[in-house]
């Protein structure tokens, strides 16, 4: 009996030889650990197998936090972000699920952030870690930064200015609605300034103003770069506020509009040349080499996939981007951000702050798109309706349609939907110049 | 001396806000420009035009037909 054990632990003890030699410090002191057992698994009583297996349960790993225990970083973690920390981060990942599921929140994001997120905060399995699967997807594609510049990719694909190219004087909306991102700068380093509890850096305050721009990708992006430890919250904030889009806006267009201004209607578009819509894409990057290089990364990748799409001779890569690219790198981009959602790194105080100032940020973009469609009515020419103004945050197309059902509340005739596409496509490059300057400040 | 995150914020804002304005100015008026020069040199052929002249042909020969038919009808 003696031997055919030895016989089969020899034989395993080969098959993992590889996987040990291999592994890191802490897998080794594990193995030992296990080789530990199986030596004196023959003298284990029933009673100890039992008690042995509850010690590695989940619930005695949130009860009895493991003194041990590192968070994917390799610190220490306090109790509590070992015990209750994770048990709160579980629960606001159901929230995330019912608020997807139940609300229809940015589902494609939120359903795949929060199931990251539940995944790591389970204790022992350590998936967030630099081994575990979220580790591997975070460092594969979010730590150097290469899915937000696929999904943008996947963005331009999608994206038709025609509405830009046929009224350009609306892109102004779209860089007015810029105005919450440095508001937001200013009003969060004022929060570092003037009170003692939140210490943000200039890069960190900058990583999150970006949420003001409503756009993930870009946000990511940023704070990759700029504040790689705040990424979690402020990717969470930046596609939760985005997919509450619909609740945060009509209030603020409502509260800055007139009835008069809200039933302007717009004239209605010229018929844009193909050879135009295939043209300014180039004319976009061009415009970036000469400027802001360092936007070049998110502006060239969208309007790569862009003039793909414009071109029409390559139908099957414009339709991958826009479809099978852009779904496989969300699933990765989600549960890597999920990955950032483990309670020692998400339930501290900046969180708070980051959450109030993305609100904030975002609230002011909304806001500066709508006065500046009002002082662009000051002006001869045809007139503006300010509702698309809030259309300038780039939010695609979510913003646009909230923009179309406000103006449709007050008028059943009145169609804003491709109005308000131009200010809304005109965010999306803003917001990508605003994320440039910011980079280009701190090289 | 330490320096003031607030004024260095408001630094960047100025910065920033001129910058996209002047980056989306410029864009206005190149697309501007593009859809004149374009207007000018590569005035579009309407494909609709063209396909419109070739159903009302299409439509005439139909209500050719049609009136043959109804009159072929009532003449038997």
């Amino acid at each position: 009996m003696k031997f055919i054990i030895i016989k089969l632990l020899t034989l395993m003890m080969l098959l993992s030889a590889t996987a040990i030699h291999a592994s890191t410090s802490s897998n080794a002191a594990s193995s030992e650990d296990s080789t530990h057992k199986e030596e004196t698994y023959q003298t284990q009583s029933f009673f100890d197998m039992i008690d042995g297996f509850l010690k590695s349960t989940g619930i005695n790993a949130l009860v009895n936090p493991n003194p041990n225990e590192m968070n994917s970083h390799g610190e220490a973690m306090s109790d509590f972000h070992k015990s209750w920390g994770r048990v709160i981060m579980i629960l606001i990942t159901f929230l995330l699920f019912y608020l997807a599921i139940a609300k229809g929140f940015e589902p494609l994001l939120l359903l795949p952030i929060g199931f990251g997120g539940l995944l790591a905060n389970i204790p022992i399995a350590n998936m967030a870690g630099p081994d575990g699967f979220l580790g591997i997807i975070y460092s594969m594609g979010l730590a150097n930064q290469l899915f937000p510049i696929l999904i943008f990719m996947g963005v331009g694909a999608m994206t038709d200015f025609g509405p830009l190219l046929s009224n350009p004087k609306t892109a102004l909306l779209g860089g007015a609605a810029q105005f919450g991102i440095f508001g937001t700068l200013v009003g969060a380093v004022a929060l570092a300034e003037y009170t003692s509890i939140f210490d943000f850096t200039l890069q960190q305050a900058s990583a999150i103003s970006i949420i003001g721009g409503a756009d993930g990708p870009t946000s990511i992006f940023i704070s990759t770069q700029l504040a790689p430890e705040l990424l979690g919250a402020i990717a969470v904030a930046s596609y939760s506020y985005m997919a509450m889009v619909p609740i945060i806006q009509p209030p603020i267009m409502r509260a800055l509009t007139t009835d008069a201004e809200r039933r302007i209607k717009m004239s209605t578009m010229r018929h844009v040349s193909r050879l135009e819509k295939l043209i300014f894409p180039i004319m976009v990057l061009v415009l970036a080499i000469l400027a802001l290089p360092e936007a070049t990364p998110l502006i060239g990748a969208f309007m790569f996939g862009n003039f793909l799409k414009e071109s029409g001779v390559v139908d099957r890569l414009s339709d991958t981007m826009q479809n099978a690219l852009i779904n496989i790198v969300t699933i990765f981009l989600g549960l890597a951000v999920g990955s950032k959602l483990a309670a020692d790194q998400f339930l501290v105080a900046d969180t708070l702050a980051i959450l109030a100032l993305g609100i904030v940020a975002f609230s002011v973009g909304t806001a500066a798109g709508i006065i500046m469609a009002k002082i662009m009515n000051l002006f001869p020419g045809s007139k503006v309706n300010p509702l698309i103004g809030s259309a300038g945050v780039s939010a695609v197309p979510m913003a646009a349609r909230v923009s179309n059902k406000v103006g449709m509340e007050y008028d059943r005739s009145n169609m804003l939907l491709m109005h308000a596409m131009g200010p809304n496509v005109a965010g999306v490059i803003g917001s990508a110049v605003a994320a440039g300057i910011l980079i280009s400040l701190f090289k | 001396m330490e320096t003031n995150l607030v004024i260095e914020g408001l630094k960047f804002m100025g910065l920033g806000m001129v910058t996209v304005f002047l980056f989306l100015t410029i864009l206005i008026f190149l697309m501007t420009l593009m859809s004149k020069i374009l207007h000018k040199f590569f005035p579009e052929v309407q494909p609709n035009a063209s396909s419109s002249s070739k159903n009302t042909q299409n439509n005439k020969k139909i209500v050719a037909a049609i009136t043959a038919a109804i009159k072929h009808h009532r003449e038997s």
